[in-house]
Order: structure tokens, then C-alpha cells, then sequence
């Protein structure tokens, strides 16, 4: 028995919605409002079909970019790093998830959390500083006085 | 549903635009790009191939304004094209630092 190799169909044209919508569904909160990140979509020269994540203005600039290429998706940066690769759409938008910028909410968290420690420390210490100081302040010329 | 444009290729130089954004440079950057590969008979994959990239994607990403050239292969890039590395990379300053480009270089337009 002989066996014919059917070569197979490449994929190629426009993304598709379901492909669109598991790539967005992935990066919705990268893409939320007040973000400022948008997303395009573009073709290579052979066909393939490209999804940018593009960061906040003034510079709008690719921070990734998911290409599928035949029956494979690629994952890249926008310094064209290449981050993963795969042919399950949804392990490579769970990899675009993970690497996106997202230094902001840690940011925001961070800088929160730093700035109720300090108020609080302030709020305590300062008590304590204050009656040390006038403490030493009384005491000084006493223990001058005695040495 | 947004979709990416597909803009012909253009060696014009820069608009007469009092400030275009970063975003229209880097699109007038990536069909000057697209130009020079195109003389040099190189294919993205060609171009890819010869930088030692495993994908062409970058290529389609840099040419279609998305990216810009990184400047650790800026040189290799030149190279392939064809073009003198220094002149290349006074040219992509003009669309992705043009304010720097102008500082260094005066309102010389090549």
C-alpha cells in the first residue's frame, strides 16, 4: 500500500475573529481604557498576518507582536526578541499576557504602599522625636554642668 | 475592528508637516527601508536570513512602522542594503530622533 502525502493547507489570510478575539481577550488589560495602548494589525510581505500592541503616545511604538507563519504563532517583541512560538493560539496570547510592560500597576502598588508607611511612621515618630529632642534639650546643660 | 493600512512604498522625504508623530516617521522610515531592500533584490526572509534572525517577522515589522531598526544591528542592517553604515543610520535619525538629527546636522536634508 502506497501512502500519498497531502501537503497541508497553509494557513494564511486575514486574522480570523476567533483568533482575534483570543489575542484580546489575553491583552484586555493591557489594552483597557486609561492604558493608553492600542493594538493594529498588518500583513508581511509573503502574506502573514501580524497583531501589534502598541504603547501609549507620544511614541505609540510595538511592545509586541504576535505573527502567525504558517501553521505556527510567534511571539516577539518590539526590539524583535522572539519571546515564544507555537501552534496553539492560546499558549502564545497566555506568553503575549505575561510579557506585557506592566509596571504600572506594581508601580502604583508599590509607590501606595510606600507612601501609607512613611505617613504613618511620620505620624508615630514624630511624637517620640519631638519629646527626645526637648528631653535632650533639658537634660544637656544638667549632664554638662555635672561632667 | 481596526485593520494595519498597507501604504506603497516612498522614498519622499520628510513631509512638510510642522511636527509629525512618531508614529508617521517611523511608517516614512519603514518604506525607505522597504525601498532600499527592494534594490538590493532581497526578500524580508533574505534580509532576515542574513541577520541571523530565525523569523522574518521583525523585518515586516520594522518596514511597516511599528519598530524601529534596534541599534545593535543597525550596522548589519546597512550592510545588507548595501549602504554605508553611517549614512544609513544618519538617515533612520532623521525619522526616529528627528529633533537629534536636526541638532547634529542642521537642516541638511540628506
Amino acid at each position: 500500500m502506497s501512502v500519498v502525502a497531502f501537503e497541508r493547507k497553509q494557513n494564511t489570510g486575514e486574522w480570523s475573529e476567533r483568533e482575534l478575539s483570543t489575542i484580546l481577550a489575553a491583552l484586555s488589560a493591557a489594552t483597557a481604557p486609561g492604558t493608553g495602548r492600542e493594538w493594529e494589525t498588518g500583513v508581511t510581505e509573503k502574506g502573514d498576518v501580524q497583531f501589534y500592541l502598541l504603547g501609549p503616545l507620544p511614541d505609540q511604538a510595538c511592545e509586541l507582536c504576535v505573527s502567525r507563519v504558517g501553521r505556527s504563532y510567534i511571539l516577539e517583541d518590539g526590539m524583535g526578541r522572539l519571546l515564544f512560538e507555537h501552534r496553539n493560539l492560546d499558549l502564545v496570547a497566555l506568553h503575549a499576557k505575561a510579557a506585557v510592560p506592566s509596571t504600572s500597576w506594581l508601580m502604583v502598588r508599590a509607590v501606595t504602599l510606600w507612601c501609607a508607611v512613611r505617613s504613618a511612621l511620620h505620624e508615630k515618630a514624630e511624637p517620640w522625636l519631638v519629646e527626645g529632642e526637648e528631653l535632650f534639650v533639658q537634660f544637656v546643660p544638667q549632664l554638662a554642668a555635672f561632667a | 475592528m481596526k485593520r494595519g493600512k498597507h501604504q506603497d512604498v516612498s522614498t519622499e522625504p520628510l513631509p512638510g508637516k510642522a511636527a509629525p508623530d512618531a508614529r508617521q516617521l517611523r511608517k516614512l522610515a519603514g518604506d525607505w527601508l522597504k525601498q532600499r531592500r527592494a534594490d538590493a533584490e532581497l526578500s524580508q526572509a533574505d534580509l532576515a536570513a542574513r541577520l541571523g534572525l530565525k523569523y522574518y517577522t521583525f523585518i515586516s515589522q520594522v518596514e511597516n512602522g511599528f519598530s524601529r531598526v534596534p541599534t545593535e544591528i543597525m550596522g548589519a542592517w546597512a550592510k545588507e542594503l548595501g549602504i554605508e553604515q553611517a549614512a544609513f543610520a544618519k538617515h533612520l535619525l532623521r525619522y526616529y530622533e528627528p529633533e537629534l538629527h536636526r541638532l547634529l546636522f542642521g537642516a541638511e536634508s540628506k
